[in-house]
């Protein structure tokens, strides 16, 4: 018999896999984290910043699931942002610049203080598996590594291809080795394999940057943070610095087109959309003469920038001669050359909601694998991976967070419902409950889960629900105030009627803030948690009301859509009434529900339709059957 | 396929020289294996063929299984399967048009427009929401009104033809109503042509409604005969008179009659008047003009002049008037119709729900761009808009388009 080194291996130190490896660790697991440098763990292999629309709610879930990105940006961060702040709550997104190194080195010691994750240096080569059964991972060295579950968080290295112009490096990152045999292991093990790509613009020596000529962006006091738990945190902001692509580097560009792997067609898999290349952008907005270029430090004691804006795979000596016509930067100085990376991904209709494949028991994947591409995206996926891993092995099952509660869960279901063809990114407007999934309230939707799992000190918990309690008591107050539209002054304005009015309601008003109400409150209750908190918490809470009301209407529709399982055994080929297309969608997706089959792409009502009779024949047949002892 | 032979009975004797069409699974109507066998007319030969048929394991189609069958298969999508139904419930050669041009999908492809146009709009302003960074050429204020403006009266026209298009589909309804004695069953029968009614000198006689198809100039038309409407104690009658009213406001067209040979009936239409006013369209008729003499008959018109109403002057015995009321009833008609010719009509009520539903989001949508409310909002207005388009074309999967193919086409047997 093996010997068990392992409960869970995680395969890859990136965001993902670090995730993983401490919600694993949290509840109790022994786990071996696989990574090719010990030193190297949650490197930002693009800009180091985390956050924006979308994103920034992603991490502040992950936050509330007691995962280590939004206390780890935090910690590091150089420049805080917080963006969209003239439009309503649930768009408001934190944005943080990271200090690369002090990230790195910040995840570096949790991981390896963390007595229960050992890091082994080695790359991966194969998965093992025994009856349809992730049991292990062959090291390179030919060792073998047993466990009883296994995360793959490889991100860009699965057969990592970078191209600099006609140049071709097999590498994961620049400079690092990338993973060739695992993807034969998928192959052979039955996996569909696709391509993706995604690419990095050139890295600049701050020193030689004429910040004169560029716009500058400052961060903003108060810092808004990510992690709920983050008491202010002395350090001086670094800002960004906005600047202009010219003409002249669009001719530079547009005459050497041809020399781009992508335009040359070296390359064949497909970009995002949402962040193209800048000879992409100039090649098909060919009517626009400039383009931002915002310039990102990357940390407080290193000079080194990334012109965020300016991806590119061009031979180095155009990068150079092109980025040298921009604004500011007519000396810059280029420390590392941008590149296009392809690699490989498995699409994600392969694996369940709770990451687990399902072609192999007990074998998990997460982030850049399943056609993401982003930290948080990555990170977000981890922890559910770790956490659902860590429940199997337990005989528990597993946490699947639905499309109404959490910006995870639209990830989720979006990757396991469609199948990607070009890296996925999150943004608000893949949220259709986007009213009720806010950056404010992610331990509102998911603390109850993170205290169920033990994701979080008990303490913490109790602390949340006095602060919900609170805001309750605080709302109820508001509501009960009632007083002359004549005594208000300048805000009398705003209302036709000259009546009373309640507090709550006045809150109500757009451009009414807390600050304008609060001389009518009287005598403040005595209050045990923040008073901040519950002031913002009760002024979203009511502003957005209406709303969330109406959109949580729509959930109830929602979810009994939902709550309509669909047997894992079902058998389409065999159902009546299914077209041919919808047969082999249908079992090729294996939706859990039919709210969820409805969402598959290609599926028409008459698939849903016919698939709902057969449901419910399903079902009835269960309730018709003898109970058995 | 098509095949040429004979169909025979046990001793081999010929019933009639057919000709059959094999359908090929996929290119079928339903999406199914199908053959269509044509024969030679007549009840008998058909009757006969039938019945050799039903001796092997086949059976005839439930009403609406084919059209349920061809849903399932994706063959015809919900708007589709709609008009099937309304095609088979069909009335007369508005109804039949106007369902035939939904099967050809046109409403679908109309909606699907606006649809296009709303998801366009809120393209935009969700774009402005993710990428806060971009300098994004983002219509004006001014631009994303008329977007709207465009779609709320796109919207509101389909809403407004549904009017016409449950007309189309049920036929124009007339109810008679008014007081007891006033000559309702007279006139029903006199429209009607033949004495379907009972007409008796005792008030109080039509105790049920009765409905009855007659034609107008074209025009499907169902007539009601109600119970007469006064205080009343007989339970029967109260109940008749409930029906009477329930009949009154779901009528195209209400014709209150008024029997002008009672001496106050001045004051009781003053008094009638006045209830009417909570329906619809109303006609109002003085019958039994025959029992007026000459200075009767100027108290008459100098009473409708005073009471401010259209009246139509009328006898039931002597028929006089009958042919105005008659050219009264077309034209009222006339302007409830559609033309037909550039026009689609809604004919279904859960697509009116849905349309109607639809125009409330895209006003709030339209009052949240005009005050500049935080863009999130409007694009939630806006997409619970599309949201209610998507449910009618059947785009988006709920559970009340489950409800209602399930009660049209009696799936899941
Ligand atoms: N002289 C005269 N008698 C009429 C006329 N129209 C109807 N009548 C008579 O009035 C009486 C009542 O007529 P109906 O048609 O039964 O009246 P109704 O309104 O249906 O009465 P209920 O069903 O009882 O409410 C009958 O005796 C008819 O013959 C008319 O124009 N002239
Ligand atoms: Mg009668």
């Amino acid at each position: 018999m093996k010997h068990l080194d392992f409960d869970i291996l995680v395969i890859g130190g990136g965001h993902a896999g670090v995730e993983a490896a401490l919600v694993a660790s949290h509840t109790g697991k022994r786990v071996g984290l696989i990574s090719l440098d010990k030193t190297k763990l949650a490197l930002m292999s693009c800009n180091p910043s985390v956050g924006g629309l979308g994103k920034s709610h992603i991490v502040k879930e992950i936050d509330a699931l007691g995962g280590v990105m939004a206390r780890a940006t935090d910690a590091t961060g150089i420049q805080f942002r917080k963006l969209n702040l003239s439009r309503g709550p649930a768009v408001w997104a934190t944005r943080v610049q990271a200090d690369r190194t002090a990230y790195n080195q910040y995840i570096c010691q949790i991981i390896n203080n963390d007595p229960n994750i050992e890091v082994i240096e080695a790359a991966a080569d194969a998965i093992l598996v025994e009856n349809g059964q992730a049991v292990g991972v062959e090291l390179d060295s030919g060792e073998s590594v047993m466990a009883k579950a296994v995360i793959v968080c490889t991100g860009t290295f699965l057969g990592g291809l970078i191209h600099i112009g006609e140049k071709k490096i097999k590498a994961g990152r620049k400079g690092e080795k990338a993973a060739y045999k695992l993807t034969n292991s998928f192959r052979s093990l039955g996996f569909e394999v696709g391509r993706l790509k995604t690419g990095t613009p050139p890295r600049l020596d701050g020193t030689t940057i004429d910040y004169d000529l560029c716009e500058i962006q400052p961060g903003i006091e108060p810092k808004p943070y990510f992690s709920y738990d983050t008491k202010a945190i002395e350090i001086e902001q670094v800002p960004c610095f906005l600047t202009y692509t010219t003409k002249e580097t669009k001719k530079i560009i547009q005459a050497n087109l041809k020399k781009s792997p992508m335009f040359s067609g070296q390359i064949k898999s497909t970009g995002p959309r949402y962040c193209p290349s800048i000879e992409d952008k100039i090649y098909r907005f060919s009517d626009r003469d400039r383009h931002q270029i915002f310039l990102e430090p990357e940390g407080k004691n290193n000079s080194e920038v990334y012109p965020n804006g300016f991806s590119t795979s061009l031979p180095e000596d155009i990068q150079l001669k092109a980025i040298k016509t921009i604004t500011g930067l007519e000396n810059v100085k280029i420390t590392q050359p941008g590149y296009a990376i392809e690699y490989d991904y498995c699409p994600a209709y392969q694996i369940k909601n709770s990451l687990e494949t399902k072609l192999i028991a007990n074998l998990y994947f997460a982030g850049q694998i399943n056609g993401t591409s982003g930290y948080e995206e990555a990170a977000g996926q981890g922890l559910l991976a770790g956490l659902n891993a860590s429940l199997k092995i337990d005989q528990e099952p597993p946490l699947i967070l639905d499309r109404a509660e959490s910006y995870i869960g639209v990830m989720i279901d979006d990757l396991v419902t469609r199948s990607t063809t070009e890296p996925y990114r999150m943004f608000t407007s893949r949220a259709e409950y986007r009213l009720c999934l806010r950056e404010d309230n992610a331990r509102d939707r998911l603390f109850d889960y993170a205290n169920r799992y033990n994701l979080i000190p008990k303490e913490k918990y109790s602390q949340f629900t006095i602060l919900q309690k609170e805001t309750d008591l605080e709302m109820a107050k508001l509501s009960k105030i009632v007083i002359s539209v004549a005594k208000l002054g300048k805000l009398a304005d705003i209302f036709e009627k000259k009546e009373n009015v309640s507090l709550a309601d006045l809150l109500t008003v757009p451009g009414v803030e807390y600050d304008d109400i609060e001389p009518f409150i009287g005598s403040n209750g005595s209050y045990l948690s923040d008073a901040d908190a519950i002031k913002e918490r009760v002024s979203i809470f009511i502003k957005y009301k209406g709303y969330i009301k109406k959109q949580e209407r729509e959930v109830s529709k929602f979810r009994n859509m939902e709550s309509q399982f669909i047997p894992e055994d079902m058998p389409y080929n065999e159902l009546n009434g299914l077209r041919n297309e919808a047969q082999e969608k249908f079992t090729r997706f294996k939706p859990i529900s039919l709210g969820q089959a409805s969402r598959i792409e290609g599926v028409t009502t008459g698939d849903i339709a016919a698939l709902s009779v057969h449901v419910r024949k399903y079902s009835n047949k269960q309730k018709n059957r003898p109970e058995v002892e | 396929m098509m095949y040429y032979g004979s169909i025979v009975n046990e001793t081999d004797t010929i019933i009639d020289e057919v000709t059959m069409v094999q359908m090929p699974v996929g290119n079928s109507y339903t999406g199914l294996d199908q053959a269509e066998i044509f024969c030679h007319g007549g009840q008998y030969v058909l009757k006969q063929i039938l019945q050799q048929i039903y001796k092997f394991d086949i059976r005839p189609a439930e009403p609406g299984e084919f059209t349920r069958r061809a849903f399932l298969a994706g063959r015809i999508d919900l708007t589709k399967a709609e008009a099937v139904a309304d095609l088979i419930a069909s009335k007369t050669e508005y109804s039949y048009r106007s369902a035939r041009d939904n099967l050809l999908g046109e409403l679908s492809q109309h909606i699907n427009t606006l649809r296009d146009r709303a998801i366009l709009l809120l393209a935009e302003i969700e774009a402005a929401i993710d990428y806060p960074e971009e300098n994004l050429d983002i219509s004006e204020k001014k631009n994303q009104l008329e977007s709207i403006e465009f779609l709320i009266s796109s919207i509101k026209e389909l809403i407004d033809s549904y009017k016409s298009g449950k007309i189309i589909k049920e036929g124009f309804k007339i109810v008679i109503a008014g007081r007891p004695n006033a000559g309702k069953s007279s006139l029903f029968n006199l429209l009607l042509n033949q004495n379907r009614a009972i007409v008796t000198p005792t008030p109080g006689t039509t105790r049920d409604y009765l409905t009855e198809w007659i034609e107008l100039d074209g025009h499907a038309v169902s007539l009601t005969d109600t119970a007469g409407l006064r205080k009343s104690v007989s339970a029967i009658e109260k109940s008749g008179q409930f029906y009477a009213e329930v009949e009154m406001k779901r009528a195209d067209l209400i014709i209150w009659m008024a029997d002008i040979s009672k001496k106050s009936w001045k004051s009781s239409l003053l008094y009638d008047l006045e209830k009417l006013s909570k329906f619809g369209d109303v006609l109002i008729v003085l019958n039994k003009t025959d029992l007026a003499n000459k200075t009767a008959f100027k108290n008459i018109s100098s009473a409708i002049k005073e009471l401010g109403i259209y009246g139509l002057i009328l006898s039931c015995k002597t028929r006089s008037g009958i042919g105005k009321l008659k050219k009264d009833l077309i034209n009222s008609i006339n302007k409830n119709m559609p033309d037909l010719t550039d026009r689609l009509v809604v004919t279904s009520e859960r697509h009116k729900k849905k349309l109607t539903n639809s125009l409330k989001y895209l006003k709030n949508a339209q009052k949240g761009i005009q005050s500049e409310i935080s863009p999130e909002l409007i694009a939630f207005e806006l997409r619970q808009a599309v949201n209610k388009i998507d449910e009618i074309t059947g785009r988006i999967y709920t559970e009340d388009i489950l409800d209602n193919i399930f009660s049209h086409f009696c799936i899941g047997k």
